[in-house]
């Protein structure tokens, strides 16, 4: 199991890249799980199932924390399984997604995430490969409901926040010690050479790895501006070719891991 | 008692008999396949569900009656099964052993799950009625194509990870009819009787205690014991959570307390719960009473659902939870509370409960439990209503009856609640607070108090104590208004003629009024 997060500042593009490396893996035959990690965002939609997805895990961990006063003896951990599993994991036609969905409520969720962590990471052992679309703040990382990543993936755009929203998750995630084997870039939207520089240059002296500088893509606004799935992208345009390069370098670290 | 006995199989059904360990399986059998997720896709047929009925049971047998490594196959096996179509699934383990007993079956029951999950290409999930089991194509195609050869492996890892099992028989059924019959009258009124002796069991029927250490991270001195009569103060860990999850993971956030000697029963202060506080919190702190509000209270990490506060205006108990953001009547937020409550100290006079620790038989019984209790929030009272018994039920004031103290001391002595009178706490009769004093009386106190400052060192009245915790297992005051402050707080040395000397150490005081007078008359009586 190879797991990858995919942040980055909100509106760089980071879920429309994490769809297009979810389609694109998984039509490669990997056994592939989805998760959208980012209660703003809106991967679902962007990989046309959102019709498919009927509860969230954060809705199942709500009614877990209402109901878990009359559970008896009940087994608490097999009871969370059993909703993520029946209820929260949608079973898409080459992948599996599970969205994370709300924030935690009031209270204590010590107990809850810590049996959440559990139920999550056995099921995640079992896929070849585990994409997140993960906020920046890392939140579920932090939250220990999901244990580490093997890869990050940065995505900024053009933009000095983006750039310095790259740094600080560079940071925390050390901080957060996710044991990550490597920490990557790729500049999203990038439609002139000074920018090419300017992201070539932060990625030296930050220490990360430049996956690849992707152009502005007129056809991407316009899918969603129609509301259709970006996974719907022509397969020859240039963007499409350059995210393909990111696959073949994901998927030659999956199976290095193997 | 639910009589437990074999499941009587009908005349006339289709049934199939396999005696005997298998010598191998067409699957592989590990821990690794655990949280294997079968995929639509990817299934041959599914057995309960959301769509069939469905139940796991262990019942415990007298040896003789089991017969050991037996599988019972009542109704259509797999290879007579449509692909993609689901079908109803019960099953039933008779087990028997020197040490198996009724209280043994749900924790037998409970790994059926765990030991089905090591079977490649079978996924179980969720447990007793709610079963729901996928098998693979894949494993069908490398041969599986019976249930007895499931039966078998799950019998297999039973008495291997479950040595106590001596044996152990299967009776497994796929037929419609006969798993409705059997859930309805076997398996519901077992399940039941199970979630009733919950209810009953209490600290003295247990060996051990749990520990939970989950939030140490913020509050490091923190120390849960969570007992059958005292759950978690976040509300999310029963007695028995923790022991399943001190079985899984003996090292893990939730350990063992073997809970050794009692040496209080009404406060419910254990040798072993005390050893094993003073080494979690590094000898922060040695004693834990889990039924007591004053004496060495349990420990509070910041996760409580709710807060117990004492008001000794009125010598009683508030409590206030989480969700309710206005003031309590005495003058303090939950958040507030909370900030003095938590990280994992013994605060005398507040004390962090997660909700479900007011179905407790033993809630608070030292301090008299519901009978010092004079406040709550409305929302939270109402949950948890038919816990409160009848003779105090409606003498417990909510922020209809009263926001202020003013108020709440006028609804009390209207309803006549019991810290009005004196408070006798049902665990063993005894009377516990005096009551509230006639207000003339302690007009007096007061007086004394002030005229002779030098012979009797006492604090000045009425104080209101914010945080009544500065000496830490001193007994509360049993009258209002009277309460002292614990430490020498005025120093008159004697012989100093002129001005006084006052030090107060580590103290949150607010003083209505304070009145020094001169000692120069009195000088000469000395």
């Amino acid at each position: 199991m190879v797991v990858v997060a995919v942040t980055g500042k909100g509106g760089t593009g980071k879920t429309v890249i994490s769809a297009l490396l979810i389609h694109f893996i998984s039509k490669r035959g990997l056994n592939l799980l989805a998760v959208d990690a980012d209660p703003d965002s809106n991967l679902p939609d962007a990989l046309g199932v959102a019709d498919e997805v009927t509860k969230t895990l954060g809705e199942i961990r709500e009614v877990f924390q209402v109901s878990r006063d009359e559970m008896g003896t009940t087994d608490k951990e097999q009871w969370l399984e059993g909703k993520i599993y029946g209820e929260a994991i949608c079973e898409c036609d080459n992948f599996d997604l599970l969205v994370m969905g709300r924030p935690e409520g009031e209270g204590c969720y010590c107990y809850t995430n810590n049996l959440l962590k559990g139920v999550l990471r056995k099921l995640m052992r079992h896929y070849d490969v585990v994409v997140i679309d993960s906020e920046a703040g890392l939140e579920h990382f932090s939250r220990g409901t999901i244990s580490g990543a093997d890869y990050i993936i940065v995505v900024t755009d053009m933009s000095q926040k983006g750039l310095a929203t790259a740094k600080r998750i560079k940071e925390l995630s050390k901080e957060l010690n996710l044991k990550f084997k490597d920490i990557f870039l790729i500049g999203n939207r990038i439609t002139n050479s000074e920018a090419e520089e300017v992201i070539k240059r932060f990625a030296d002296e930050e220490g990360l790895k430049l996956l690849e500088l992707l152009p502005y893509d007129e056809k991407i606004a316009e899918l969603d501006l129609r509301g259709e799935p970006v996974i719907n992208l022509p397969e020859d345009s240039e963007y499409t070719r350059k995210v393909k390069n990111i696959v073949d370098v994901l998927i030659n670290l999956v199976e290095a891991a193997v | 008692m639910v009589e437990r006995k074999k499941i009587e199989i009908p005349e006339g059904v289709k049934k199939k008999e396999s005696v005997g360990e298998e010598a191998e399986f067409p699957f592989d059998i590990s821990p690794m396949y655990e949280g294997e997720r079968v995929r639509k896709g990817d299934m041959h047929v599914e057995l309960g569900g959301t769509s069939q009925p469905g139940f796991e049971l262990v019942i415990a047998l007298p040896e003789e009656q089991v017969e050991d490594m037996k599988v019972t196959l009542v109704g259509p096996d797999l290879d007579e099964m449509e692909e993609g179509k689901a079908y109803p699934y019960a099953m039933i383990y008779y087990v028997a052993g020197e040490q198996v007993d009724n209280d043994l079956e749900p924790v037998i029951e409970r790994r059926n799950h765990d030991f089905q999950n090591y079977l490649e290409g079978y996924m179980h999930l969720n447990q007793r009625y709610d079963i729901w089991i996928r098998i693979s194509k894949g494993s069908v195609k490398k041969g599986l194509n019976s249930l007895t050869q499931i039966a078998k492996a799950t019998m297999m890892l039973f008495k291997n990870e479950m040595p106590f099992i001596e044996k152990i028989e299967a009776v497994y059924i796929t037929d419609a009819e006969l798993v409705d019959k059997l859930l309805k009258e076997v398996a519901m009124p077992i399940y039941e009787e199970r979630d009733a002796r919950v209810e009953a069991l209490h600290d003295e029927d247990v060996e051990e205690f749990y520990s939970c250490t989950l939030c140490q991270s913020f509050a490091p001195t923190n120390v849960c014991v969570i007992s059958p009569d005292r759950p978690s103060l976040c509300g999310a860990i029963t007695w028995f959570d923790g022991r399943a999850a001190a079985r899984v993971d003996p090292e893990g956030p939730n350990k063992a307390i073997p809970r050794g000697d009692l040496i209080d029963p009404i406060g419910g202060e254990y040798s072993g719960v005390n050893e094993f506080a003073k080494e979690e919190s590094g000898g922060e702190y040695d004693r834990i009473k889990l039924h007591s509000f004053f004496e060495y209270p349990h420990t509070s990490c910041g996760c409580f659902e709710v807060i117990g506060f004492y008001m000794p205006e009125v010598d009683g108990i508030g409590w206030v939870h989480r969700g309710y953001a206005e003031p309590a009547p005495n003058g303090l937020t939950f958040s507030t509370m909370a900030g003095q409550t938590g990280g994992g100290k013994q605060i005398i006079g507040f004390l962090g409960v997660g909700i479900s620790y007011f179905r407790s038989k033993k809630f608070i019984q030292a301090d008299g439990g519901w009978y010092r209790t004079v406040w709550m929030p409305k929302e939270l009272k109402e949950r948890i209503a038919k816990y409160i018994p009848d003779d105090v039920r409606d003498k417990i004031a909510t922020e209809e009856d009263a926001k202020t103290l003013d108020e709440l001391r006028e609804f009390l002595k209207k309803v006549e609640h019991p810290v009005v009178t004196g408070v006798v706490r049902p665990v063993d009769g005894k009377k516990i607070t005096e009551g509230w004093k006639e207000e003339e009386e302690v007009e007096e106190v007061v007086e004394e108090a002030v005229e002779a400052p030098a012979a009797q060192p006492q604090a000045v009245q009425p104080v209101q104590p914010v945080q009544p915790a500065m000496q830490p297992m001193q007994p509360m005051p049993a009258q209002p208004f009277q309460f002292q402050l614990p430490m020498p707080q005025f120093q008159l040395p004697a012989g100093q003629p002129a001005g006084i000397k006052l030090i107060i150490k580590d103290a949150k005081i607010i003083i209505d009024k304070v009145i020094v007078k001169s000692e120069k008359e009195k000088k000469g009586g000395k």
